[in-house]
């Protein structure tokens, strides 16, 4: 995908355009509004990563300006503001995802995977890594076209996951993701150990061609099983 | 106590000792007064009888229609020089026509006639009883000092009131000026210049005040913003780290410490921006939310999560409890302080979370009373919580404040309870 990724901050957006690029992204970078709209004017994109607060102006103000030019691009706000006014003022104007800083790296990916999946249109919304495809709308599980019955935390380990295929996830990261801020003071994650391994149980033996694999001291990863 | 009271009180106090010195003084004179006139009276009649005595004619009868007496004894001559020559007292005298002691003026004199004899003579007339005069003089006293009491009490409350009504008006606005609520205009309908220079003060500060509020309520929001991003770094480059670097188990359990500071500091950042979004009102959409669906989803999360302690929690709800607020809040609400009680307890430990009416009590075991004052401040820490942010409650106040709810803390019989009063809330 050609992605734009307009962030005033320099040490994130190098970080994020590496980051992008590894996964095989095209990525131009801008750094102000006027160089952003000097790009767009010139150029386009799959997709746009679109920072609000820009030293020269509102980054909304760009959203709006694409979307009143009917360009097709998708655009995925990031934004320090986390508040509610702006994610829908955003969404109304016609973004297609709101991201809040700080978020991990792997989100960012999730995110542009999932934007790719629904502008590309059609086809199944679902996320499939080798035998096994996710469908966040449902709520299913399949492995190898037949459904696997999972429990809700297992269901949401599973697609937290999936959208970072080969991520090595921190426990405590997952935790959260999964359980909220409520963990914030657990005594222990043996809730995170117990889920994972009933998942990893299940999903060995449906025969699912992925697991999760433990990196020691740290967190799990999810693998395409026999790789390495 | 009122000023006015202070003020009736001290005129009071001042009045008595001044009524009663301006009666000493009165009795004193009008008893002074009384006497002079009834020496002069009996000094011309003993005057009178003298003449007669001298001359030789006879004295007139004792009961003559006048309640005035007199007597006349021969003395000796060293007996009449040891004698003032006119004197007056008061003395209790019997009067036969009456048959009864009347307190008397008398007068003593001691005379030579023309022989050389000596004479005393003493005349009495009967005159006021002293005892009568002073219960008068008591009783009118009183009554005058009543009365001045009633006029002067009365007339510098008029127009104590009349004239310090811009400083009552400026009370009662100050009495209704909540911090970081919007102040009416304060009353300033007075041209005397003290009041409109106290009102122009009032003014002053609290727009002065309003404006600090202001400005630290949008630093804590900017500082929590302008975090964000350098946070994002320092998250990304961490994660990078660990995809790409190929560390070791050790260096991976390194960065895994790492990741859980960062996280937490990620989440005190969130937190203060939470808290200043509340503080901002920028939660205005409610709904009816059940909050005891809430409070059965976060048991079963929180017995999940803190599984390790056996912590059993007991719900005492009759039925739905639903109260009509922003969704997001009620749950922040609850959840704070459900949290709090899992934090909080030791393994074993018992909670139990009541509904009763508009009431949610929610209550764990606990040893020590804590610091009812201070434990809704924020960073108010209990001592070795590990991983706090210290602002749950500092949330729960937040969230409480903004739809007038209450939230009381109280030990009893060993067990903290935090008591909700959803009552401004609740949704019929």
């Amino acid at each position: 995908m050609k992605i734009l990724l307009i962030e005033d901050e320099p040490s994130l957006q190098e970080l994020m355009s590496r980051t992008l690029r590894k996964e095989g992204h095209l990525v131009e970078t801008a750094s102000t509004y006027s160089e952003a709209e000097d790009r767009l004017a010139v150029y386009s994109y799959d997709c746009v990563l679109l920072d609000i607060m820009l030293p020269d102006g509102n980054g909304l103000e760009l959203l709006k300006a694409l979307k009143d030019e009917d360009r097709t691009e998708a655009v995925i706000i990031v934004s320090a503001r986390d508040s509610i006014e702006d994610k829908v003022r955003g969404l109304e104007d016609g973004a297609d995802d709101y991201l809040p800083k700080p978020f991990h790296l792997a989100e960012l990916s999730a995110r542009i995977r999932s934007v790719a999946r629904r502008t590309r249109g059609g086809g199944t919304r679902g996320i499939t890594i080798g035998n096994v495809t996710v469908e966040p709308e449902s709520s299913r599980v399949l492995v190898s076209g037949k459904e696997l019955p999972l429990l809700r935390k297992e269901f949401d380990i599973l697609s937290y996951f999936m959208q970072r295929p080969g991520h090595v996830v921190d426990k405590a990261v997952l935790a959260e993701a999964v359980w909220g801020d409520h963990v914030d003071q657990a005594d222990n994650f043996n809730f995170v150990y117990s889920q994972v391994k009933n998942l990893r149980r299940k999903l060995e033996d449906a025969g699912a061609a992925v697991e999760l694999r433990a990196v020691y001291g740290f967190g799990y990863k999810l693998v395409i099983s026999g790789d390495e | 106590m009122k000023l006015i009271y202070r003020i009736a009180i001290r005129l009071s106090a001042l009045l008595l000792p001044l009524l009663a010195l301006w009666a000493m003084i009165f009795y004193f004179t009008m008893v002074r007064e009384i006497n002079d006139e009834a020496d002069d009276a009996l000094e011309d009649y003993s005057r009178l009888l003298m003449i007669k005595v001298l001359g030789g004619e006879s004295l007139p009868e004792p009961g003559d229609g006048t309640n005035n007496s007199y007597s006349l004894i021969a003395v000796s001559e060293e007996y009449a020089a040891s004698r003032p020559a006119i004197s007056y007292h008061d003395e209790d005298v019997y009067i036969e026509d009456k048959r009864e002691t009347e307190p008397a003026r008398v007068l003593v004199t001691v005379f030579p006639d023309r022989e050389g004899d000596w004479y005393e003579m003493r005349v009495s007339m009967p005159t006021f009883e002293k005892q009568d005069l002073q219960r008068t003089v008591l009783t009118w006293v009183v009554l005058l000092y009543l009365l001045l009491i009633v006029i002067t009490v009365g007339t510098t409350l008029w127009v104590f009131r009349k004239n310090l009504r811009p400083l009552y008006s400026l009370l009662e606005w100050l009495d209704g000026y909540v911090p970081g609520k919007k102040p009416s205009p304060v009353p300033n309908d007075t041209d005397i210049s003290e009041f409109r220079r106290l009102n122009a003060a009032a003014r002053q500060a609290v727009d002065r005040s309003e404006e600090l509020l202001e400005q630290q309520k949008e630093f804590l929001g900017n500082a929590a913003h302008e975090l964000q991003t350098p946070l994002a770094v320092l998250q990304a480059r961490l994660e990078y780290m660990v995809d790409n670097a190929g560390l070791d188990e050790e260096m991976l359990a390194e960065a895994s410490k790492m990741q859980g500071t960062l996280s937490r500091v990620i989440r005190l950042n969130r937190t203060l921006l939470l808290l200043a979004k509340i503080e901002n009102g920028q939660f205005p959409e409610n709904s009816d939310v059940d909050l005891a669906a809430i409070v059965q989803d976060l048991r079963e999360m929180y017995s999940e999560i803190y599984g390790g302690r056996d912590i059993s929690c007991d719900l005492e709800l009759s039925g739905p409890l639903m109260v009509r607020m922003n969704e997001t809040l009620a749950s922040v609400l609850v959840s704070n302080l459900l949290k709090n009680a899992y934090v909080h307890s030791a393994p074993g430990a018992r909670i139990v979370v009541a509904g009763r009416g508009s009431v949610l009590d929610i209550s764990n075991d606990g040893k020590e009373p804590l610091d009812a004052g201070h434990i809704f401040e924020r960073f108010s820490h209990a001592p070795g919580a590990e991983g706090s942010t210290g602002l749950g409650l500092a949330l729960v106040r937040a969230v409480a404040e903004r739809y007038g709810i209450k939230v009381d803390y109280s030990c009893l019989e060993g067990r903290h309870h935090f008591r909700v009063d959803f009552g401004t809330v609740i949704a019929v």
